[in-house]
C-alpha cells in the first residue's frame, strides 16, 4: 500500500528504519503550509482543490469566449469579431470548456472524493496524481499561450482534416491544439490509471463493490472510459502533429488519405468523451438527491448497471456524429439504432432519480436545486439526442444550432448544473464552511433561466436552418430575434457566475461568524461525512470498516420494532475528529511539477525551435531521474513519536472486517 | 446578345417564383420545417412523429418533476436557530424505499420498446432516402465544394468520366418534379451541401464522391448554406437550388451550352473583355473567350480540372489554374455571386453595379478571404475606376 506504508524499511533496502537524510535537491520537501506547499503537495484533497480552482478559472475564460461569440451573433452582419478571430474564439471556447473545464472539474471531484468515499487516506500513486494535475495545467496554459504566439487554433475542437492541415490553417494554432491536448491527455490517462488502481485496491475493509457510493461507481466508469478513449485521441493528435510539423501524409488527400479517418478516430474518442463529462455529474446528483429526499437512492443496482451499460454502449455510437459524412446507409442504420438504445440506460437514471424524489421529504437547498435542475434539463438534452439518433432527421439537424442547443443541454444542463450542485454540496466538507444558501439560490435561478433563454431558442434557430460555426448571418434569414434573445440569456449566465464567485468570496469572509458546519452538515450517507470538516490531512484517524451501503447513515439511524426510524447516534458522536497526528502520509515532492514544466517546453520547441526541445527534454529526463531517485519518504515527516507509524492503538473490535486481509490488521477501528 | 431578351424574360419569371416561394416560407429561407421536395418531406414525416413522442415524454417527465417537487417539498424551519443538520428533525422520515424491480425493469423495457418502433421506421427511411427514381433524363450533376463557393458540373448524358457539358457556380438549376442524382465532392476541405427545404445535407469530402439526390415539387428558388466548417469564410459560403419547369429548364440548358462571344473592337464591353483576359482569366474561365476546351492560345488548358475531380487538384500546392474560380460564361444568368453571398440584381431587376465593382476591386474587403494563401479571390487595387466600369460592362454581356 502506497498510502499506509506499514512496511518496515529494512525489508526493501537493508538499511536501518530511519534512513540518513539525503543531501541537496533530492531531499523531499516537508512543508505542508504556505503557498509553496501547494506546488509540492501530493495530497489528493489539495490536488482536487487545485483541479477545481483551475477549472473555475478556465470556466471564466471559456465563458468570456462564449460571450464574445454571442456578441458577434447578437445581430446580423455584426463586426465584433472578424471571421479569423471568430474561428479562433469558437474553437477555443469548445476546447476550453471540454478539456479545461468539464474534464478537470470532474477530476477535482474524483480526486477529492473517491479516497474519502472508499475510506482510504490517499490515491494509490500520490506523486503521479500531482503530476497529472501539473501536466493538465501545463497543457492548458500551453494551449492558451497560442493567443499570444501567432493565433489560437482555428479548426474547431473537432479539428476535421484536412482543414487543420498547414495548407488550410497556416498559423501555429492547430500545432498548439495537437501538442497541448497530448499533454493534457497524459494527465487524464495517468489520473485514470491512478484512480482505477485506487478504487480496486484501496477500499476500506468491508467496502465491497456494491457498497460503494454511486458517485464513486460513476467515477470508476469514467476512469475506465478515459483509459481507453484518451489513447485514441492521442493517436489522432499525434498523426495530426506529424502531418503539420513534418509533412507526413496521414490526412493528405492528394497522397491518398481519406479524411474520414480523422472523423472516425476523433469520434471514437469523442463520443465516450461525452460520457466522461456527464457521468461525474450523474454521480454527484445521485448523492445529492437521496440526502435531500431523505430516502436512499431508488434502485441502487440499476443506477450502477445503467452507468456501466452507458460505459459500454458509449463505444458503439460514435458514427452518429457522421450521419451526413457519407459513410453509407448500412453504417448509418447500425449507428442510428445503437444510438437510440443508449437512451435506455440514461432514461433509467432519470426515472430512478425521480423515483428517489417520489414520496420523499424534499428540501430544496441549493445543491438540491442544481441536482433537480440537472434531471430536468438533461432530460431535454436527452430527448433532443433521440431526435438526432433518427438519422434522416439528423441530416437536417446536424451542424445546425439544433445540435448546439442539444449538447449545451447535455453539457451545461448536465455537467455544469450537476457539478455546481456538487460544489455547493461538498463545499463545507472541503473548506469547513458552507456557501451561502440564499446567494446560491440566486446563482441557481439566474443560471437556470439564463441557460434556457440562451440555449432554448437555439433549437428553433437550428430548425430554421441556422448553421453552426458561422461567424455571421444575414437579416432576412429569420435568425435575428432568437439570436438576440440567446445573447441576452448568455449575459444572465455570466451574471449567475458572478454571483457564484461573489458567494465564494462573501462566504469565505463571513465563515467565522456563522455556526460551524460540523462533520456532517446535510445528514449525509457516505463516508466523506464521517470525518471532520474540512477534511483532515490524513482523511481518517482510523480507517473505517464498512458493513453496508450508506454505512455512515446506518450508524446514525436504525429501526425500532415498529419499523420507525430512530436515531442511534449523532454525526458528531460517531464522526472522526481528525485529531490524530501520527499518521504516516506520503511526503511532498518537487518532481511532478518539474517534469510537467518540461513538457510544454518540448512543445514550444517542436513549434518554434528544436533546441528548446533539448531543454524541455533535459528537464523531463532530469525530473524523472530525480523522481525515481528521491527517497520514498522524507524520513522526518509526519511520524509518530517513535519515528515509525503505528496505527495499533485503536479499540480493536474490528468486527466484520474480514474482506481485505492486507489492511484489516491495521485498520481495526470502525467508525463507531 | 442574341438571347438577352429571352433570358430577361425568364429572369422575370424567376423573380416572380422567388417572391412566391419567399412568401410561402415567410422570411425563413433555410427552414427545415417546410419541405418543398419529396426527400425533405420523407424526413419531416418521420421527424414529426419523433418530435411528437419526445414532446409527450418531455411533458410527462417535466410534469412529474414539478409535481413531486411541489407535493413532497418540506419547508425549512423559519427560525434559523432551529436549523438542524440537513434541516430535518429526527422523526421526519418518509418510507425508506430502496427500489422496485417491477418498476425498474418496466421503465427499462418500455423506452426500449418505444425506441424499437422508432428504429424500424427510421431504418426504412434511411434506405428510402437512398433511392433515386429514374427519370427519362440521364442527367448527373457533380457538386464540387471549395473554399468558399460551389461548382456544379452537368453531365447531360450521365457519364461523369467525360468533361461536363455545363459548368456553373453557386446556383444549381434543375427541372422540377424528378429526382436529380448528385455526386457531392470537394476540391480542398470538407464542406457540406445542404438545401434544407429539399433534402438533408451531405458532406463534400475531398477524395470521395458521395451520391445525393434533390427533388423539388414546385418551381422555386431554394437557399442553402455550407454546413461543415470549412475555414475562414464558412459563414459566407451559401448556395441556391433553382427548380424550373421542364420547358424553362430545357431553355436554360440550351442557353448554357452556348459559348460566350469573342467581342471585337467597338463592341460594348470589348475593353472589359481585354482587361478580363489580362487580369481575371488566370482563374476564371469564360468559354469561347478563355477556353477550357484545350485552346492553348490563351494559355488555358484546364480540361483536366473537370475530369475525375474526386480528388484534390493541385492548385493549392502549385499555383492558381484557370477554372479554380467560378466559371463566368453565363454569369448574368445567375442571381448571386461570391458563394451566393451577394445579390447580382436589386429588387427592380437592375444589376447592382456598385457591389459588383467593390467585389472586383477588393474581394477580401467584402468577404473574408486569404488570397495570399490561395484561398479566395484576391484584390485588384491596381484597377482604375474606368477599368472597373469596363470590366463590369463586360460581365454584363455574359448573359
Amino acid at each position: 500500500m502506497a498510502i499506509v506504508e506499514d512496511t518496515p524499511r529494512e525489508l526493501t533496502t537493508g538499511q536501518p528504519a530511519v534512513a540518513e537524510r539525503p543531501l541537496g535537491v533530492l531531499t523531499r520537501p516537508t512543508s505542508t503550509e504556505g503557498w509553496k506547499s501547494w506546488l509540492t503537495t501530493v495530497d489528493h484533497k489539495r490536488i482536487g482543490i487545485l483541479y477545481g480552482a483551475a477549472a473555475i478559472f478556465f470556466f471564466v475564460v471559456g465563458g468570456i469566449e462564449a460571450l464574445l461569440i454571442r456578441l458577434q451573433l447578437a445581430r446580423p452582419g455584426a463586426t465584433v469579431l472578424g471571421a479569423d478571430l471568430y474561428n479562433q474564439v469558437f474553437t477555443m471556447h469548445g476546447v476550453t470548456m471540454i478539456f479545461l473545464v468539464a474534464m478537470p472539474l470532474g477530476a477535482a471531484f474524483a480526486n477529492y472524493l473517491i479516497p474519502l468515499q472508499i475510506g482510504t487516506r490517499d490515491v494509490a500513486f500520490p506523486r503521479l496524481n500531482a503530476f497529472s494535475f501539473w501536466c493538465f495545467l501545463a497543457g492548458a496554459i500551453f494551449i492558451n499561450t497560442s493567443w499570444f504566439l501567432g493565433g489560437a487554433p482555428d479548426g474547431g475542437w473537432f479539428a476535421y482534416a484536412p482543414n487543420t492541415g498547414v495548407l488550410f490553417s497556416p498559423s501555429n494554432g492547430m500545432d498548439f491544439f495537437a501538442i497541448g491536448l497530448q499533454i493534457t491527455g497524459i494527465a487524464s490517462l495517468l489520473s485514470a490509471i491512478n484512480l482505477i488502481v485506487t478504487v480496486v485496491n484501496l477500499r476500506a475493509p468491508g467496502m465491497t463493490w456494491f457498497r460503494m457510493p454511486v458517485f464513486t461507481w460513476m467515477m470508476l466508469v469514467v476512469q475506465v472510459l478515459l483509459l481507453f478513449a484518451i489513447p485514441v485521441i492521442t493517436l489522432a493528435l499525434f498523426l495530426l502533429m506529424f502531418d503539420r510539423l513534418w509533412g507526413a501524409n496521414f490526412f493528405n488527400v492528394e497522397a491518398g488519405a481519406d479524411p474520414l479517418l480523422w472523423e472516425h478516430l476523433f469520434w471514437i474518442f469523442g463520443h465516450p468523451e461525452v460520457y466522461i463529462l456527464i457521468l461525474p455529474a450523474f454521480g454527484a446528483v445521485s448523492e445529492i438527491i437521496p440526502v435531500f429526499s431523505r430516502k436512499p437512492i431508488f434502485g441502487y443496482k440499476f443506477m450502477i448497471f445503467s452507468g456501466i451499460a452507458i460505459g459500454f454502449m458509449g463505444w458503439g455510437v460514435w458514427a452518429h456524429h457522421m450521419f451526413a459524412s457519407g459513410i453509407g446507409p448500412i453504417s448509418v442504420a447500425a449507428f442510428s439504432v445503437s444510438t437510440m438504445f443508449i437512451a435506455v440506460p440514461t432514461g433509467v437514471k432519470i426515472l430512478n432519480w425521480m423515483a428517489t424524489m417520489w414520496g420523499g421529504r424534499l428540501r430544496f437547498t441549493t445543491p438540491m436545486l442544481f441536482a433537480v435542475g440537472l434531471v430536468s434539463m438533461f432530460t431535454i438534452g436527452g430527448l433532443s439526442g433521440v431526435t438526432h439518433s433518427v438519422a434522416p432527421a439528423d441530416t437536417q439537424q446536424t451542424d445546425t444550432y439544433y445540435i448546439v442547443a442539444h449538447f449545451h443541454y447535455v453539457v451545461f444542463g448536465g455537467v455544469i448544473l450537476g457539478l455546481f450542485g456538487g460544489m455547493y454540496f461538498w463545499w463545507p466538507k472541503v473548506f469547513g464552511y458552507a456557501l451561502d444558501d440564499r446567494a446560491g439560490k440566486w446563482n441557481f435561478w439566474l443560471m437556470l433561466i439564463g441557460f434556457n433563454v440562451t440555449f432554448g431558442p437555439m433549437h428553433l434557430l437550428g430548425l430554421q436552418g441556422m448553421s453552426r460555426r458561422i461567424q455571421t448571418y444575414s437579416s432576412g434569414q429569420g435568425f435575428d430575434l432568437w439570436n438576440m434573445v440567446a445573447t441576452i440569456g448568455s449575459f444572465m449566465i455570466a451574471l449567475s457566475v458572478l454571483v457564484f464567485v461573489g458567494n465564494i468570496l462573501q462566504s469565505y469572509r463571513t465563515r467565522n461568524r456563522r455556526p460551524p458546519v460540523g462533520p456532517d452538515p446535510w445528514d449525509g450517507r457516505s463516508l466523506e461525512w464521517a470525518t471532520a470538516s474540512p477534511t483532515p490531512v490524513h482523511n481518517f484517524d482510523y480507517v473505517p470498516v464498512v458493513e453496508s451501503l450508506d454505512d455512515f447513515w446506518h450508524r446514525k439511524w436504525g429501526e425500532d420494532e415498529d419499523g420507525n426510524i430512530v436515531r442511534l447516534a449523532t454525526a458528531e458522536q460517531i464522526a472522526q475528529t481528525g485529531e490524530r497526528r501520527d499518521v504516516h502520509l506520503p511526503s511532498p515532492s518537487y518532481w511532478p511539477l518539474v517534469v510537467a514544466i518540461g513538457l510544454p517546453i518540448i512543445g514550444y520547441g517542436l513549434i518554434f525551435n528544436y533546441w528548446l526541445c533539448m531543454v524541455g527534454g533535459a528537464i523531463v529526463l532530469g525530473g524523472v531521474y530525480a523522481w525515481i531517485m528521491e527517497p520514498t519518504d522524507d524520513p522526518d515527516a509526519a511520524h509518530g513519536p517513535d519515528g515509525h507509524d503505528d496505527h495499533h492503538d485503536g479499540d480493536g473490535d474490528g468486527n466484520g472486517a474480514t474482506t481485505d486481509e492486507s489492511e484489516a490488521e491495521e485498520l481495526e477501528a470502525p467508525v463507531g | 446578345m442574341k438571347s438577352l431578351a429571352g433570358s430577361r424574360g425568364r429572369l422575370a419569371t424567376l423573380v416572380a417564383t422567388v417572391m412566391l416561394s419567399a412568401a410561402a416560407c415567410g422570411d425563413k429561407p433555410l427552414t427545415t420545417m417546410d419541405s418543398a421536395g419529396e426527400k425533405a418531406a420523407q424526413i419531416n414525416d418521420l421527424a414529426l412523429w419523433v418530435f411528437a413522442i419526445a414532446g409527450v415524454i418531455f411533458v410527462l417527465v417535466q410534469g412529474m418533476i414539478l409535481y413531486s417537487s411541489k407535493r413532497f417539498r418540506v419547508k425549512p424551519p423559519e427560525d434559523p436557530d432551529q436549523e438542524r443538520p440537513g434541516g430535518y428533525s429526527d422523526d421526519e422520515f418518509p418510507e425508506q424505499i430502496h427500489g422496485n424491480d417491477v418498476l425498474e425493469w418496466g421503465w427499462t423495457a418500455l423506452p426500449a420498446l418505444i425506441l424499437a418502433v422508432v428504429a424500424v421506421f427510421t431504418v426504412v427511411v434511411i434506405f428510402e432516402q437512398d433511392d433515386v427514381q429514374a427519370s427519362g433524363d440521364p442527367l448527373v450533376v457533380e457538386v464540387v465544394g471549395q473554399q468558399w463557393w460551389w461548382e456544379f458540373q452537368y453531365h447531360l448524358d450521365g457519364n461523369t468520366d467525360t468533361p461536363p457539358d455545363i459548368v456553373t457556380a453557386n446556383e444549381l438549376v434543375m427541372p422540377v418534379g424528378v429526382d436529380i442524382p448528385l455526386r457531392v465532392q470537394s476540391r480542398d476541405v470538407i464542406h457540406s451541401y445542404w438545401i434544407p427545404r429539399l433534402n438533408g445535407k451531405r458532406d463534400a469530402v475531398p477524395g470521395r464522391s458521395h451520391p445525393w439526390v434533390l427533388q423539388a415539387n414546385e418551381p422555386g428558388r431554394f437557399m442553402g448554406q455550407c454546413t461543415e466548417f470549412c475555414g475562414l469564410s464558412h459563414a459566407y459560403m451559401r448556395m441556391f437550388t433553382v427548380a424550373l419547369s421542364q420547358a424553362d429548364y430545357e431553355a436554360w440548358v440550351a442557353e448554357q451550352l452556348v459559348d460566350a462571344e469573342q467581342l471585337s473592337e467597338g463592341d460594348v464591353g470589348y475593353e472589359g473583355q481585354q482587361l478580363f483576359i489580362a487580369q481575371c482569366a488566370e482563374c476564371h474561365i469564360i468559354e469561347g473567350v478563355t477556353d477550357r476546351d484545350g485552346d492553348p492560345s490563351n494559355g488555358v488548358d484546364s480540361t483536366d480540372l473537370y475530369v475525375g475531380t474526386a480528388g484534390v487538384d493541385e492548385r493549392y500546392t502549385d499555383s492558381l489554374t484557370a477554372g479554380a474560380a467560378p466559371n463566368l460564361t453565363h454569369f448574368m444568368s445567375r442571381e448571386t455571386y461570391a458563394g451566393s453571398f451577394f445579390d447580382l440584381y436589386d429588387e427592380d431587376g437592375n444589376v447592382n453595379r456598385a457591389q459588383l465593382e467593390a467585389w472586383v476591386l477588393n474581394a477580401p474587403a467584402e468577404k473574408p478571404n486569404r488570397p495570399d494563401n490561395l484561398q479566395g479571390m484576391r484584390a485588384f487595387l491596381n484597377l482604375t475606376p474606368d477599368q472597373l466600369e469596363q470590366i463590369v460592362d463586360y460581365l454584363e454581356t455574359l448573359q
